[in-house]
């Protein structure tokens, strides 16, 4: 049985869910919840948006269809950056997640509600979505483990799109070993996504991680001792760490927010209040007036920007300048983390270059600050690669996390080295009291 | 002046493009729609092979370059009836390009034919409300573009029925109304082109196309400027009206469409035994036939299924009764003529007793021409058998019969009658033996 009585006055404290079950316990082996860009049926989905109000849609998600079939219960949809477009969560029409090491401070994002649900629950999995980096970053700030898998590992059947070339749906949990016991439930290919895969199938094979090439790039002091701590932990564990440095890496920022914006834009492009979510415009104007008024009225300041951003990428003229040489770029990222994966097992940085930064910090960023605190956590997902963010340390009393990023189709070696990890590192829970 | 097409047909697969709402039929409107061809968030599509299939083989036909690879994009433009305000279409890989058409002895390049999606239908009211039906949302398309290499809007028409009787032999599309094929018109008589968008079935097309060469032609007269735009054809009013000004053009914004893979279409196109191309029919009709170049190309220009049922008929009888027959009587009657296997097999059978001798060629030729055409004086002759027509002539004509008792010669006078009114639908010993046997009966 699992009780649910609290979960109201959690949710008043932190905000992390934008709907929560209105029942007080439920009969159910576990307790779960879905990010909102996630479609289950008895909760509405809104991505974030207020354009969305309203939409109940009539489908589940593969994820949370398998989640429910494998004894799951779904408490709630968990808050975000609307459509996904944010690092911090404080893009959301239904309000913003407070971390729960400092309520003046971020969860990160845009899963920022499911890492915090998953860092202040326990025994809780939080079915979140990656997009460039949007599972990495908030598990990084809430101090829990959060995987990505590889793109195509996970069915996106239900996923509400951001950047469909790499979003990718994964796990949050204060537990490392709930990610290797419900990433292979939710794993498969399925008809209903062309772009889902299962080769090969997801086993844990309990491969040891044996050597990491360590990218050192700019980060915050804080970060870095972390990171150097974590260093001479994995030696101690008899894993070679070795130094490397990847030249292509910095085109990857660019790259990424060219080719996501240019993706989300003609996916925003079916928000205009004519079918589904929002309908209380005047039908009377010209559809075009009328599509106008409703996305000016009911889309956020950073969706527009993106949805500006994206189509400006994709106009003739501009398109082989941007949305084609970033698919370029794309390709020269992947082959320079192939070249990696030749001598070593895996790629370690820091997941995000500081601590999760305090809200007013957060409003005095320009959107291309906010963008380049993306930096570490852009590569993998624009690669397809499975990765995995893990609370290596702490700094200020915030967490700090490092990422182990892996070839194609290796998740399983994440996943066993983040319970192997799980086993040497102390982690120091956040204080909730209610 | 010259004309370019793009020609958009409805390809006949059971379910549509990206899932598996039934296509066919009628049905009320808004039942035949699901979350992916609505669009709705988190639906996604999934191609189906069928349309795939269907395009390459029309890419085959037309004589395409087929890529080994292709993939589908997304073309970006907002209108209520497109359930995504993107429709997925094909931009960079389409299933075939740098074709060629056969019309008649001309050829008219076919730049590419690719594939995308259909959006829903806008239906306006007397109240000037908008209603929409997302029927059509998400049904495969398959759209034929052409060079500018017809020049004249008959030639226009002419061009669309020959190919549209070549896409239906090659996909087995239902000879429904022509009003299934949409048409975008690019005409220029002098310099500037103008587009003429979405007209619907051949005769718009010409009308709509003949419309814009007295237009432009005017204005060049005049001394004035064509100017390139967008224009759109008012059926009620039949003319074409500005739509849309060049600078305001739209730029459709195209990406690589994310949510489908690619797709590995080489060896899928090796695979397609198309039926016979109109051109390979020619050829083999020269050879095997003994026709000219031109009477070969005649037949199946006018219809792919003429050309078959010559070979029937050439196979019933022989080779130059066939050709005779159907470059004659069939030939001349084919237009407006639907053809069924049963109304077919009727002209074969007709023909056969020709050839036995059974019929002259006279009733040959009418009883053809009733079965084609319907038309009743022909049909009325055809169907009243010679007794009855005899026996009448008799009723008219009491006395015969007793005059034949003195003289046999007597039955000339009804020999004669019957002979002028059935005008050589049969022979005169048919007509002789039938004469005389009615009046032995009545004696
Ligand atoms: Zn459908």
């Amino acid at each position: 049985m699992i009780d649910l009585s609290k979960l109201p006055a959690i949710n008043e404290r932190y905000r992390m869910f934008s709907e929560i079950t209105s029942e007080a316990s439920a009969d159910a082996e576990f307790a779960f919840s879905a990010k909102d860009n996630l479609t289950a049926v008895g909760f509405r989905a809104r991505a974030g948006s207020a354009i969305l109000e309203g939409y109940e849609p009539v489908f589940d998600a593969a994820c949370v269809e398998k989640m429910r079939s494998a004894g799951g219960f779904l408490v709630g949809k968990t808050n975000m950056d609307e459509f996904g477009f944010g690092s911090f969560s404080v893009n959301s029409a239904y309000g913003v997640p407070r971390n729960p090491y400092d309520a003046e401070r971020s969860c990160g994002g845009s899963s920022g509600g499911a890492a915090c649900a998953a860092a202040v629950m326990d025994g809780h999995v939080a079915l979140g979505v990656s997009t460039g980096g949007s599972i990495a970053c908030p598990a990084s700030f809430c101090g829990v483990y959060g995987m990505a898998p590889t793109y195509g590992r996970v069915s996106k059947h239900g996923l509400i799109d951001y950047g469909n070339s790499m979003d990718k749906v994964g796990i949050l949990s204060g537990d490392a070993k709930d990610l290797g016991r419900y990433l292979p439930v939710i794993s498969g290919e399925d008809r209903r996504d062309p772009t889902s895969c299962n080769h090969p199938p997801l086993a844990k094979k309990f491969r040891k991680l044996k050597s990491v090439a360590l990218v050192r790039s700019e980060t915050s002091a804080g970060v870095d001792a972390a990171i150097r701590a974590a260093e001479e932990e994995l030696r101690s564990m008899s894993v070679d760490v070795e130094a490397v440095s990847m030249d292509t890496l910095r085109y990857a920022l660019p790259a990424y927010y060219v080719l996501a914006s240019a993706e989300g834009s003609t996916n925003i492009a079916r928000y205009c209040g004519l079918r589904y979510g929002r309908q209380d415009g005047d039908l009377s104007m010209k559809f075009d007036d009328y599509f106008t008024s409703m996305r000016s009225q009911y889309l956020g300041e950073e969706t527009k920007r993106r949805v500006i951003l994206g189509t400006f990428t994709r106009m003739s003229g501009f398109r082989d300048k941007y949305y084609a040489k970033a698919l370029g770029v794309r390709n020269a990222i992947i082959s320079e983390y192939k070249k990696i994966f030749e001598r070593f097992d895996a790629v370690l940085t820091p997941t995000m270059p500081f601590i999760s930064p305090r809200f007013d910090e957060i409003s005095g960023m320009s959107a291309l600050e906010s963008y380049r605190a993306d930096v570490l956590s852009v590569p993998p997902n624009l690669s397809g690669l499975p990765h995995v963010s893990m609370p290596c340390g702490y700094s200020e009393g915030m967490p700090v996390g490092m990422m182990l990023t892996a070839d194609h189709w290796n998740d399983d070696m994440l996943l066993s080295a983040a319970e192997d990890w799980q086993d040497r590192f102390t982690a120091i829970p956040p204080e909730v009291s209610l | 002046m010259k004309i370019g097409l793009e020609v958009h047909v409805q390809l006949p697969t059971r379910s549509k493009m990206f899932c598996s709402c039934p296509t066919e039929g009628d049905a009320e409107p808004n039942t035949r729609i699901c979350p992916v061809c609505m669009g709705f968030p988190g639906s996604k599509p999934s191609l189906n092979g069928e349309a795939l299939k269907l395009g390459l083989k029309l890419a085959k036909m037309l004589e395409c370059s087929i890529p080994d690879t292709t993939w589908f994009s997304r073309k970006i433009y907002f209108y209520p009836d497109l359930a995504k305000n993107f429709q997925i279409t094909q931009q960079e890989t389409p299933v075939g390009l740098g074709g060629v058409y056969m019309l008649g002895d001309k050829p008219i390049r076919i730049t590419r034919i690719h594939l995308e999606e259909d959006p829903g239908k806008i239906k306006r009211t007397s109240d000037g409300s908008s209603l929409i039906d997302y029927n059509r949302s998400g049904i495969p398309l398959a759209e034929i573009v052409t060079e500018p290499d017809i020049s004249s809007p008959a030639e226009a028409r002419k061009f669309l029925a020959s190919l549209l009787a070549d896409i239906r032999h090659t996909i087995d599309l239902e000879p429904d109304s022509e009003r299934s094929v949409r048409c975008d018109c690019n005409i220029s008589v002098g310099k500037e082109r103008c587009e003429v968008k979405n007209v619907t079935g051949l005769k718009n097309v010409e009308r709509a196309l003949t419309f814009e060469v007295v237009r432009q032609t005017k204005i060049l007269r005049a001394g004035g400027k064509i100017e390139r735009e967008t224009r759109h054809f008012d059926e009620e009013r039949k003319v074409t009206t500005s739509a849309r000004k060049k600078e305001f053009e739209a730029d459709y914004g195209y990406i690589n469409e994310p949510d489908l893979g690619t797709y590995h279409i080489a060896r899928m196109a090796s695979e397609i035994e198309n039926k016979e191309t109109p051109m390979e029919m020619a050829v083999r009709f020269e050879n095997d036939y003994g026709m000219t170049a031109k009477a070969a190309r005649q037949i199946i220009s006018t219809d792919i299924r003429l050309a078959g049922f010559f070979e029937d008929l050439a196979a019933a009888t022989d080779t130059e009764t066939a050709k005779c027959l159907v470059s004659g009587v069939v030939s001349s009657n084919w237009k407006g003529f639907e053809p069924t296997k049963g109304s077919l097999d009727d002209i074969i059978s007709m023909v056969r007793r020709f050839k036995e001798g059974k019929i002259t060629d006279v009733e040959c030729n009418m009883r053809v021409r009733c079965i084609m055409t319907g038309d009743e004086d022909t049909c009325r002759i055809c169907s009243e058998d010679l007794d009855k027509i005899v026996g009448r002539a008799l009723d008219e004509n009491p006395s015969v019969i007793a005059d034949y008792a003195a003289n046999e010669k007597a039955a000339n006078r009804i020999i004669g009658a019957v002979m002028k009114e059935t005008g050589g639908t049969y022979s005169s010993a048919e007509i002789v033996s039938a004469v005389r046997r009615l009046i032995t009966e009545r004696l």
